[in-house]
Formats: structure tokens, sequence, C-alpha cells
């Protein structure tokens, strides 16, 4: 194995730690992939990744942890009141119809209550850089958001390639994100197991799936092996027993969950999970309906939010985004389509996002029509021009795109993982940078000091 | 007030054994100030162990599961209602007020409704749905076996046939085109030996019922089972369960009776 000799100091904290394709090699033979669907078949991708680290000085990791904890305790507020009281909407601060009309809003939730009220346990925090180095949130992901397997994998082969790095370094150890998530699960257990559900091996995070499991000690199950008796979740032994489940993270969508619930003619779920789960039974992580507070629509209202439920400042800011909803915001986003990003709300995975500057005239003026004829189903952004970020191409270095999925766990209490999932667009001229659309990651470095 | 004596059976048959069977029943009657029930007696067989929990339109779930192989699920329901609609039901929740996935309309329906719309003199909600009902009555043809419990309002629509569920859908797209909010009641209706399926709508304050398949206004011969945005959410009984068996027989008989 090729061991870059150079050890890394924070004034050229751009080194890579080891040969690129060695990791990549050794990432192959850990089966450390996605998979994705397209044209209808099923193919594993590997993730690429690039040696050279992003690091994040104490300093602004502190911002980003402090206004990361700010956002998600809201965040947790406003999902308990959607499904309670609703005064955010009463009080005129979110419109009626961005909560109904939302697609991860389900009625069924209605009145319960998950164990401690939490409802994201494990949200996943996309954010980028500006040039002024100023951190932005892009999106939240508070449904089953994945990748916390790959920079904790990466670092796991990164370490061993390259001791010296680490030793020389005030790197903060990510290995700690078992027993965050351990914690997690454990605090919101209502009594036996903790278990991690998957809908198989064909699901593009089967990899995470299998590797969490493994590190925090929960079952990784399939729901054949599950049933719901007496409105209590358990897992069939094999002994013709069985075990009951305390806490569930599953990472399976909200409608496939519970086929006498949701859609019925779901394989993968679990029939009569909703009954256990209102009777207090077994608590889901994240919970259900979590979806109507990372919609694209209602991410507009986060820093608002963060005001009404906490009387705060919002520590961190929003990209500048519009809502053709409200008329001034139409006007403004038909005037200025060629200069911003649109988002479709109902999409994710980087599908459904258009920037205005790479249509032509007649496409433009397409999509203004749309956005007349459908307003609720946009939102529009200014483009923020990140801070690029080096990676390694064919040997040299060259400047792409990134973004930075930070990992919030809401347990006793909201903890930030000192680290997450740096992602970067392999295309020199793509701000997208999901691994869907074939981008790569790289390790994320918080130092200590 | 009317007093109605109920009763209700089903009874499920399968080809083959099917085993770890998994239900859940919305057949205990919605309690209500409009609807007391002084009696009610439920009965599943084969024996299973059940639990009732409440779910968020207000409906009583009975949830089982029979791990052991069996080849028929029979539950009867009996009991007496003292139904009053004098007496306002006030429970609200705004989801009401927004379209679902069965009472989405498409472009002819959302037609028919302008059009609908155009002619009606009443602005109330109340006055509004019962025009609707009568304007859907004079479109849509009573047919059994043209539509099935997924058919939604834009499918029934274009078939112009269908049966009280595809009334009600219809009923319900056409109240929420206008932002008014109402739900889908499922239940028993006098003279009717099967399930029966209706419309309330929010009339600023209160539920008031309308049965727009026989277009006419649902007074106390109505007995509420489950309620919910639709159909979808009304289910009498939803099952899963695992087997080689290939067909399922399902015979229904209902009987609502006032009494004395």
């Amino acid at each position: 194995m090729t061991i870059a000799d150079t050890a890394v100091c924070r004034s050229r904290p751009v080194t890579p730690v080891a040969d690129a394709g060695e990791i990549n090699e050794l990432l192959r033979r850990y089966g450390v992939k996605f998979g994705i669907y397209k044209n209808g078949q099923f193919k594993e991708q590997l993730f690429p990744f690039d040696p050279i680290p992003r690091i994040i000085p104490a300093e602004d990791f502190k911002g980003i942890e402090k206004g990361l904890i700010q956002r998600v305790d809201a965040l947790n507020r406003f999902l308990y009141d959607i499904y309670h009281e609703k005064n955010i909407i009463n009080d005129g601060i979110v419109p009626e119809n961005f909560v109904y009309i939302s697609s991860g809003y389900l009625p069924q939730c209605e009145g319960i209550t998950p164990p401690n009220k939490i409802y994201s346990h494990i949200s996943g925090i996309d954010l980028v850089q500006g040039k002024g180095k100023e951190w932005y949130i892009l999106e939240d992901n508070l449904r089953i958001p994945s990748g916390a397997s790959y920079p904790l994998i990466a670092r796991e082969l990164t370490r061993a390639a390259s001791p010296a790095a680490f030793s020389g370094n005030d790197i903060i150890d990510n290995r700690n994100y078992a027993k965050l998530l351990k914690e997690t699960m454990d605090f919101a257990n209502r009594g036996g197991i903790n278990a991690i559900l998957t809908p198989g091996r064909y699901n593009a995070a089967y990899f995470e799936h299998s590797y969490l499991a493994e590190l925090t000690g929960a079952a990784l199950v399939q729901n054949d092996e599950l049933f719901v008796e007496d409105n209590v979740l358990y897992q069939k032994t094999y002994s013709g027993g069985k075990t009951k489940i305390g806490a569930l993270y599953r990472r399976i969508s909200d409608e496939y969950l519970d086929p006498l619930t949701f859609e019925p003619t779901s394989l993968i779920g679990i029939p009569n999970l909703m009954e256990a789960y209102r009777s207090g039974n077994v608590a889901i992580i994240n919970a259900l309906g979590n979806g109507v507070a990372d919609d694209k629509g209602i991410y507009y209202f986060v820093p608002k939010m963060i005001k009404y439920y906490l009387g705060e400042e919002p520590i961190l800011k929003n990209a500048p985004t519009y809502l053709p909803f409200y008329n001034e915001d139409r006007e403004y986003v038909l005037k200025n389509l060629e200069k911003l990003v649109i988002k479709d709300v109902a999409e994710a995975g980087g599908y459904g996002v258009v920037f205005g500057r790479d249509l032509d005239e007649k496409a433009l003026e397409d999509f203004r029509q749309t956005i007349i004829r459908e307003p609720r189903r946009f939102i529009a952004q200014e483009v923020i021009d990140f801070l690029d970020l080096p990676i390694l191409e064919n040997g040299g270095e060259v400047m792409r795109k990134a973004d930075l999925r930070a990992f919030v766990l809401s347990g006793e209490k909201t903890k930030v993982w000192a680290s997450g999932l740096t992602r970067f667009s392999r295309n020199p001229d793509s701000f997208v940078v999901n691994s869907s659309q074939g981008g790569g990651f790289k390790d994320t470095w918080v130092l200590s000091r | 007030m009317k007093k109605l004596q109920f009763s209700f059976s089903t009874k499920l048959t399968f080809d083959d054994y099917v085993h770890d069977h998994s239900f859940a029943l919305r057949f205990t009657p919605v309690e209500s100030p409009a609807q007391h029930i002084t009696a009610f007696g439920a009965e599943i067989s084969p024996f299973a162990s059940t639990r009732n929990t409440v779910d968020a339109f207000g409906n009583t779930v009975t949830s089982g599961f029979l791990q052991k192989e069996h080849r028929f699920l029979d539950f009867e329901i009996n009991g007496i209602a003292e139904i009053d609609i004098s007496k306002p039901k006030t429970d609200f929740m705004p989801c009401y007020r927004y379209q679902t996935h069965f009472t989405k309309p498409d472009v002819a329906l959302s037609e028919f409704h302008r059009f609908s719309a155009e002619k009606c003199s009443c602005s109330d909600p109340y006055g509004k749905a019962m025009f609707y009902s009568e304007k859907i009555s004079e479109q849509i043809r009573y047919e059994k076996g043209v539509t099935t419990i997924k058919t939604t309002a834009a499918e029934a629509f274009g078939l112009k046939a269908g049966v009280c569920q595809d009334y009600a859908h219809i009923l319900l797209s056409m109240l929420r085109m206008d932002g008014i909010p109402c739900r889908y009641a499922a239940g028993l209706a006098c003279c009717d030996g099967e399930t029966h399926g209706w419309v309330e709508v929010w009339d600023g304050e209160k539920w008031v019922g309308i049965d727009p398949a026989n277009d006419r206004p649902a007074n106390e011969d109505y007995l509420i089972l489950s309620q919910g945005r639709d159909f979808g959410d009304c289910a009498i009984d939803r099952g899963v369960m695992f087997g080689a068996y290939t067909k399922q027989l399902q015979l229904i008989s209902s009987k609502l009776e006032e009494i004395a």
C-alpha cells in the first residue's frame, strides 16, 4: 500500500492522506457501494473516494454545531406542533396549505406523541460554504438521511493506510458515531432490543444498514421476520420464540411502512406497526410524518420557526430563497429566472434541480409558464458561489464544488457528529453533488484545536 | 332521535390455508354527540387476541394477528345506537379541506365542477353539497361491478358509473375544489344489505351528513362505523396474510332497523 509520507499539517491542510486508488480498491472489496435504479435496472456503483480531506477548523465547527443544534431542536418542536396544537399555523407564521399540501404530511400521525417528543432522531443537514467562508443551509433531511457510513469507513481505511496523518494532527476521532447512534436508539427505546429495518440488499444504502447494525449491536432485520401481536413489535427467533423490539431504526419510507395504514400493496412493510407505535410500545426512528418539516417549501420557514419556538436568532443562514407561491417572490423569480436555481419540492437526490442559466430562451419561457401554473411546486434560490475544494484527478489537483452533510443526533441531548459526508461534483461545471448523480466523497476532518 | 338496532357480519373464506394473518378492523361505531352507542358486541372467529386503539380520525381500530394456519376469518358486530342529528358534531381537522389520492380531480372533473358551481345559487356549504349531489346523480349511473375499491373520483367520473363509494368521492372532490372541508363516512344505512358510504360536509360549525348515492340528506337512518378523508381511511376491514391461497370470498350481511 502506498502511504503518503508527508504529514498533514494545518498550514497546508490539503495533502492527500493516502493513494486514492488503494483506498477505492479497499472500499470496493469491503462492498462500500450504493445502488441506483437507472432505466429500470438496478446497478451498484462505487462511491468514488477522494484522498484530500476537507478540514474544518475547531472555531468554525463550534459555530456550525451551535447552529445545527438550534435548527434541529426547532424542527422537532415544529413537528410536534404540526401533529398536535398547530400553533405556528394558527399564529399565521406558516400558511396552512404549505403544511397540508405537503406530501410528507401524514394525517394518520395526528395526535401521536413519539417518545420524548423527538421526531427527528437522525437529521442529515446539507450545508455549503460560500466564497466568503460563511456557511449556508441547503436542505434538511429528516426522514432517512443516509451517508454516515462512508466517512466512517473511509476514516477507518485511511487511518490504517496513513497513521502518521492522524497522530500528527489534532483531528477529532469520528468513530464515536456508533456510540451516538446507540445512545439515540437506547434513549428512544420502549423496552426490548434495538433493530435496524432494511428493505434488503437491493436497496441503495444496504451497505450502510448492515454496517451500522454491526457497529451499534442492533439486529439487522427485514419485514418477513417481524410481526405485531397485541400491539407489540416482535422479531421471530430461530427457535420459534419471539423477541420484543423497543426501537426500530427503519430505513424504509413512511408510505411503505405499514400496509394496513399506508400503501396497501407494500411488500416490505410490517402490518399493524402503526398500532404498536400509536400504543407507545415501539419507538420508530425517525418518526413517521417528518417529511412535512423537510419539504423544500417548508425550508423557507425554518428561520421563522427558530424565532417562533426558541425565541432566538438563527445562527446558520438559509440560502436566499423565494417562494413563487407569494406574488412578490413569483414576480422576482419570473424576472430573474436565468440566474436562479429552481427546485421541484417533490423531488430528492439531486433530481428536479434546474439552473436557469442552463436553459435557452424557449425553455426559460416554458418554465415560467410551469411556475405560473404550479407555483406551490417550486422554490427558487440564488446560486451560491460555493467555495471550491481541491480533489485529485489524474495525478493533479483540480477544484470542484462540494457540500457537507452534517449528522445531528437527538437523544437525551441534541449532538452534532464531529465529521460528516463531504460530497463533490466530478463534473467541473456542475453544482449537483449527489451520489446518485455521479459525485464522489471525501473525509471530513474536524480539528480539535 | 331514533333508536337503531344494528348488526353486521363478514365471512372471509380462503381457497387454501393462510397464516401470519394481520388484520385491522374499523367496525366499532363512532361515538359522537349525534351517535350514542348503548349496547355493543363484537366477535371474531377463529379466536384472535386483539387490541383497540383510536386512530387520528377518531375511529376505534381493532387489530389482531393470527399466526396459525386457518381457512376463514369471520367477524360480527351487533348493538343499539341512539341517533340524534340535532346534536352538533364539532371534531374538526384541517386536512379535510384538501384533496387526497382518491379525490384529486382530473381535467374533466374540474370542468364539471366549474360548470356546476356556476349554476349553483347557494353559497353555503350544505346548499352547495346538495346541489352538487343532484348534479352528480344526473351524470353518474348507479351500477355495481364497474368500479373497484381502488377507483378514484376522477376515474369513476370518467366511467359515468359507480357505487356509493364513487358518488361520495366525486362529491368530496367537488367540495374540496371550493375549499369546503368534508369527509367520508362509512357505515350502515337503512334499506341497504351491505356497508354504505356517504359524505359529511363542514358547514362552518359542525358536520352535516349527505348521501350522494341516494341524493338525499343522511338523516337518523345512518350509522357511522368509521370516518376519514376518503375510503382509504375508513376501510372496515384490512388484512395482510401469507399462504398459497388463490382466492378469497367475502360475504357481507348487515341489518339496521328502528326499534321502539
